[in-house]
């Protein structure tokens, strides 16, 4: 027996015309996205576009010696793989699941052929690429000029925003290879943000007490990919009717 | 007829080009001229040949990093391309010089128009997407001397010159660091005989050895 589809759990799917929906649907395969998961590496080719309609893939930018830091989080707003329909061709990133979830995979030759129509579909994904770049730029500025603590709230609340409950699977180790800063500088931050009771972190799994203590904690970076991810839906909801 | 000083115009199709060329005016951006604002419309794209553009964000109002540089590889007003209509970030003339100005209507109606654009413009923006990337991985790891030397090699081969104006206020934007972290770095390229810094001005003595002073990040965005 097959689960129920609803590949509508995917905002940008969601969003489209009906008619291109249907059209898409039956090429949509569903597939899990295991923690850890490598969906695609540096310098590789993408055999597939993903859509998720649940958990986290963090895409990570690595130097050539191998250390990564992440760039943006992609959850069931977005789609991982932009590279394939941009004319990119390889990537200098690693897409890796943060959080385990699920998504629906459209293979590159189909995806190329729906973005090459020019219809609804091509006006999504060209407006999520500039929330992408804005994300993006986000990221280089606050690795730039905040502290650590910033960061790490502004890492929790974008993680927070694309899982369904408080709570993230999730060791500090991990943390600092996404933020690329050491283990230690995580482990002072987060016990400074548990001390004041805004999270409780135990075994791997970080829940967050307060969120709007949170809010106030992080850097402006925050809002500014929040509002543009929100920019976004509304605009969404313009192309779909 | 002569060549096109624009990489991006330049591959476009020759018919598709020289209709693109009647919609354009040659300008002379001026350096320190603000192209856009955040936020505000989009009222114009430009495609540089001589010239070169920064692409900077602010934090709470004040300059606070280049993300992206724009020379004759490119087009300042991406977002149009994306079918967005304001600028997320301020677009700043660092470099003096010519380039080609559209207005946003027209640039709307020749992207519809033409497909071979359309697929230039999003090969640049995954390009400049790279280029993002970079600089936020750059900026995580790399020490401001090895970033200064690869954020000069850039804006060579964005200007085809080893010679620009450039003050340390500037360049402080560029790189996110403060002035006296500028200096620090220019003064220890230019003991090691790699540039030459006088009254802002910086001449590239050594590109070779700028080269391996450079973080790794530029060899992987050489063009």
């Amino acid at each position: 027996m097959r689960a129920r589809r609803n590949p509508k759990q995917n905002h940008l799917l969601a969003a489209l015309p009906a008619t291109d929906l249907a059209r898409l649907a039956p090429l949509l395969e569903a597939v899990p996205l295991e923690l850890g998961a490598v969906i695609y590496e540096s310098g590789g080719e993408q055999a597939h576009v993903y859509f998720p309609t649940s958990g986290i893939v963090s895409l990570l930018y690595v130097m050539k010696d191998g250390a990564s830091a992440e760039i943006a989080v992609v959850g069931s707003e977005g789609m991982v793989g932009i590279s394939l329909f941009m004319g990119g061709g390889t990537t200098p990133s690693r897409a890796v699941v943060q959080s385990a979830g699920k998504a629906y995979r459209l293979d590159a030759a189909q995806i190329k052929l729906e973005f090459a129509r020019g219809g609804a579909l091509q006006r999504l994904l060209l407006r999520y690429t500039q929330a992408l770049i804005t994300q993006m730029t986000q990221t280089a500025v606050c690795n730039r000029h905040h502290v650590l603590e910033q960061q790490l709230c502004r890492w929790l609340l974008l993680s927070l925003d694309r899982l369904p409950s408080s709570e993230l699977v999730m060791t500090q180790q991990l943390i600092a290879n996404m933020l690329g800063v050491r283990r230690e500088g995580v482990t002072e931050a987060a016990g400074r943000l548990q001390a004041e009771g805004l999270i409780s972190y135990r075994r791997g799994r970080i829940e967050v007490l307060d969120r709007a203590k949170l809010e106030e904690r992080v850097c402006e970076c925050y809002g500014v990919v929040r509002r543009e991810s929100d920019r976004l839906l509304a605009s969404h909801a313009a192309i779909a009717a | 007829m002569a060549a096109i000083p624009n990489s991006l115009l330049a591959a476009l199709p020759r018919k598709d080009y020289q209709r693109l060329l009647s919609g354009m005016i040659p300008v002379d951006l001026g350096f320190g001229d603000v192209l856009y604002e955040p936020g505000k419309p989009i009222r114009d794209v430009y495609f540089p040949s001589e010239s070169l553009v920064s692409l900077l964000t602010l934090v709470e109002g004040h300059l606070a990093l280049e993300v992206g540089l724009v020379g004759r590889d490119g087009m300042v007003g991406v977002p149009l391309a994306l079918g967005i209509d304001a600028s997320p970030v301020r677009a700043l003339v660092q470099g003096g010089g010519p380039a080609l100005r559209m207005d946003a209507a027209r640039f709307r109606r020749e992207l519809r128009r033409s497909p071979s654009l359309q697929r230039a413009l999003h090969r640049y923006v995954y390009a400049l997407m790279a280029q993002i990337s970079q600089t936020a991985g750059c900026n995580r790891f790399h020490v401001v001397q090895s970033r200064l030397a690869r954020w000069l090699l850039m804006t060579r081969d964005r200007v085809r010159s080893g010679e620009f104006r450039m003050t340390h206020q500037f360049l402080s934007h560029m790189l996110g660091v403060r002035r006296v972290g500028v200096t620090e770095a220019a003064s220890a390229l230019q003991r090691r005989k790699l540039i030459e810094y006088s009254r802002g001005n910086i001449s590239i003595l050594d590109h070779r050895g700028l080269e391996a002073a450079a973080c790794t990040c530029y060899q992987r965005f050489k063009p």
